[in-house]
């Protein structure tokens, strides 16, 4: 009788995974050929010697070898770092302010809204181009226009190793900033109005309520977006290829941006692009790993 | 009845006639009617591409359904670079002939990743027609012929006669008073630099734009022969050789324009070819080192006017005058078959691109240079990757009918390579790309650190592309 049962209650609901399969069938195969099978396809290629796209032989950790031991690398990956420090400086809490400053704006709250997110909504690459005339060296670039009205001399930018980066990151941020700060104040809507008027009843000002009511709950949303600027960041690519390049001497050049020349840059090396490219996956897995070990205990203390 | 029969069979007979007329009539227009295939062609202009080119090229396509009627040209937009190309030629979907610089075809002939055009180019005469250093770019260790030369062009100096006006660098004659030698180009420049406050010489060290550029001044320095950049010992193997004390003299000088006589512009490390002819053109530059093919860039695409725009010979250095040579050719899908081949050949005769002249090439000559001068862009004599005597000196003298410029400004430039007084060479046999990079972080490191050591950081260049070098092909 209990057989019977589970016989029918397995077979409803192998019917049920039936459809629920057949729904996931188009996503899944798009994920097969797209994401899956070429992530495998660079894992293995990175294990090969490449003449091109062909696999010629396989080699083990030669191209892994290979690649870490040069100094482009070591460059290539102290800057990616270096990327990622300067953007959680510039870029991390800067959508956090905007959010709050807009969310307690009271009047043009939606064009507040509108001109932080407008830079978003601008081509990549046209941004790339605005700012690299704000930023150009010569006696024409309009940063050194407006220092000249102050009798300053004209200054280089982006040929000077310490101020690159950083550079990179401002015009990120300026790009980014906007869309994050809409995900924050769409967070910090759902906190419960009655919070806050609870803390103004005890005589709680805009600091001290934003300080133990809005922060701690737009806290775990704060940690999913630090993470996925990591990522996001340790993938940074156009930016320093449009703007400068790699240089001055690879001081911008990014882990992304070499696995870039190690496949288009005239060697067509995929073997060690895909090296590059593997270990910048690891690393991005570790960090991500790492994440979500203290972002579950935080979760069980809760 | 009778009468009607005959009426219908007098009637067919006359279509007969007709038909046999007409046929006969296309068959003596094409020149060969057998030939059956289907040829993709990349670089056809865009539907946004101007009228005038886009009827330029239809016309090409109904000129081959003439001629090879049974040839069908599927256009292709496709415009090539080395990293959209490889996929498309290993997928086997690489258009049939498209166009790359001088610098990848030994690249990719020795990745098998092109097609061999030797017996078509045989089939219509011009095998012999190449000028030979020309074959020693498109050609493999056995002779194999993979591309023809599009255009050649030898690598000069541009020159803003404004700036050097400014700065009262003028002969009596009017004429700009520009640098012969790599120590007056340094000098000028510096007055320049002085007078006007604008960059001597606009370099661009970015990518692989600096090493590019600086392996022609190490040419000067003396880095050819057995101080080569790169050459072959007697095992055969590749050896790369930045660390020679011509080399290091070189790396030297560059070091020197940054801070001793202070010409660059300011940011040479993020600029490129583009930007390097629109600095010059703009009047931010007096001088930029490139080639008769782009003298349209800073003149009709920037604004200088043809008349303040001088072409010069490559400036010599202590150990002689070279410069490079090199252009765009055409080349060919690794998969074309013979008929293809053929095919592909008999489009390039009749785009003007085989070393033959007929009244329709000629007329499209004309345009072409028309066109030019409308837009304010110089019209040089052509430097040809021919070296067909009558077919050189025909084309001469049609761009001469068109000529804008005041050739004073330029005949030091074609007198030198015409007289022999400049040697020209090719880019470095292998992995060019490569080693340019290299270099090119070594220049970046010059002229962005006042105290950089040029023999670590060259040496380091070195250890870096001799690893390739082993990598790709001594160790292969």
């Amino acid at each position: 009788m209990q057989t019977a049962r589970r016989k029918r209650f397995s077979g409803a609901r192998a019917k049920e995974n039936f459809h629920s399969w057949l729904i996931m069938l188009p996503g899944l195969a798009l994920m097969t050929f797209f994401v899956w099978e070429p992530l495998i396809e660079s894992i293995r290629m990175s294990l090969y010697k490449t003449r091109n796209v062909e696999l010629v032989r396989f080699i083990g950790l030669d191209n892994f070898i290979s690649v870490i031991n040069k100094d482009d690398f070591t460059q290539a990956l102290t800057n990616t770092f270096s990327y990622t420090f300067w953007s959680l400086l510039i870029g991390f809490v800067l959508p956090i302010l905007l959010a709050l400053l807009i969310g307690e704006t009271v009047r043009g709250k939606s064009f507040f809204r509108t001109a932080v997110y407008l830079p978003n909504m601008l081509p990549g690459l046209a941004v790339i181009i605005l700012w690299s005339a704000f930023f150009s060296g010569e006696k024409s670039g309009v940063l050194n226009i407006l220092l000249g009205h102050l009798n300053i001399p004209p200054q280089s930018y982006l040929t000077r190793y310490e101020l690159v980066i950083p550079i990179i990151i401002v015009i990120a941020t300026w790009k980014g900033a906007g869309a994050t700060a809409l995900i924050y104040m769409a967070g910090m809507a759902g906190v419960n109005p009655e919070l806050y008027e609870a803390a103004a009843i005890d005589g709680a000002g805009v600091t001290r309520r934003i300080w133990h009511i809005l922060l701690p709950a737009i806290r775990k949303l704060a940690g999913t977006l630090l993470i996925l600027q990591i990522i996001s960041v340790f993938q940074i690519m156009y930016e320093p290829m449009v703007l400068t390049k790699g240089g001055p001497d690879n001081a911008s050049l990014s882990l992304m941006q070499l696995m870039w020349q190690y496949a288009f840059g005239g060697s067509m090396n995929y073997g060690k692009a895909s090296a590059v490219a593997v270990i910048v996956t690891l690393i991005l897995l570790i960090m991500t790993a790492i994440y979500s070990y203290f972002n579950r205990r935080e979760s069980d203390w809760d | 009845m009778n009468r009607f029969f005959r009426m219908i069979s007098l009637l067919l007979a006359l279509c007969c006639l007709l038909n046999a007329a007409g046929v006969s009539a296309i068959a003596e227009e094409a020149v060969d009617a057998d030939l059956t295939c289907t040829i993709t062609l990349g670089n056809w202009p865009a539907d946004t591409a101007p009228d005038a080119e886009k009827a330029l090229f239809e016309g090409y396509r109904a000129e081959m359904a003439k001629q090879y009627p049974n040839v069908t040209l599927v256009p292709d937009y496709y415009s090539y670079t080395l990293s959209n190309y490889v996929p498309m030629a290993k997928a086997g979907t690489a258009p049939s002939i498209f166009q790359p610089p001088f610098t990848d075809p030994q690249l990719l002939i020795s990745q098998h990743l092109v097609g061999d055009v030797t017996d078509a180019l045989s089939e219509f005469g011009v095998l012999d027609k190449f000028s030979p250093s020309y074959v020693e770019m498109l050609a493999d260790e056995n002779g194999r012929i993979y591309g023809l030369p599009r255009d050649g062009y030898v690598l000069g100096m541009h020159i803003n006669i404004n700036l050097f006006r400014e700065a009262g660098l003028m002969t009596e004659d009017g004429l700009p008073k520009y640098p012969t030698t790599l120590q007056e180009l340094a000098e000028y420049g510096q007055i320049i630099r002085e007078k006007t406050g604008k960059a001597g010489l606009v370099f661009p060290a970015s990518e692989t734009y600096g090493g590019w550029l600086f392996t022609n001044i190490a040419w000067n320095f003396g880095c050819v022969g057995d101080s080569a950049l790169e050459y072959q010992d007697e095992d055969g193997r590749w050896i790369c050789n930045f660390t020679s004390p011509e080399c290091v003299a070189a790396m030297e000088y560059m070091r020197d324009l940054r801070w001793k006589y202070d010409i660059l512009n300011a940011d040479a490390t993020t600029t490129d070819w583009a930007g390097a002819h629109s600095l010059l053109g703009t009047g931010e530059a007096a001088m930029n080192f490139a080639a008769d093919d782009s003298v349209d860039q800073p003149t009709a695409n920037k604004g200088l006017a043809v008349e303040d725009f001088a072409l010069i010979p490559f400036p010599a250095g202590p150990a002689g005058r070279y410069a490079l040579a090199g252009g765009t050719c055409y080349m060919f899908a690794p998969n074309i078959s013979a008929d293809q081949g053929k095919a592909l050949m008999a489009y390039l005769k009749i785009i003007g691109k085989l070393p033959f002249l007929d009244d329709e090439i000629i007329a499209g000559m004309r345009a072409d240079y028309a066109a030019k001068r409308d837009r304010g862009a110089p019209v040089l004599p052509a430097i040809s990757a021919w070296s067909d005597a009558d077919y050189n000196a025909a084309k001469q003298a049609i761009i001469e009918e068109y000529s804008n410029v005041d050739m004073r400004l330029y005949n030091d430039f074609f007198d030198s390579i015409s007289e022999g007084t400049i040697a020209l060479r090719s880019e470095e046999p292998v992995f060019a790309q490569q080693l340019y990079r290299e270099l090119t972080a070594v220049i970046q490191r010059m002229i962005t650190r006042e105290g950089a050591d040029v023999v670590k950081a060259l040496t380091k260049a070195q250890e870096s592309f001799q690893e390739y070098l082993d990598d790709e092909i001594n160790d292969f």
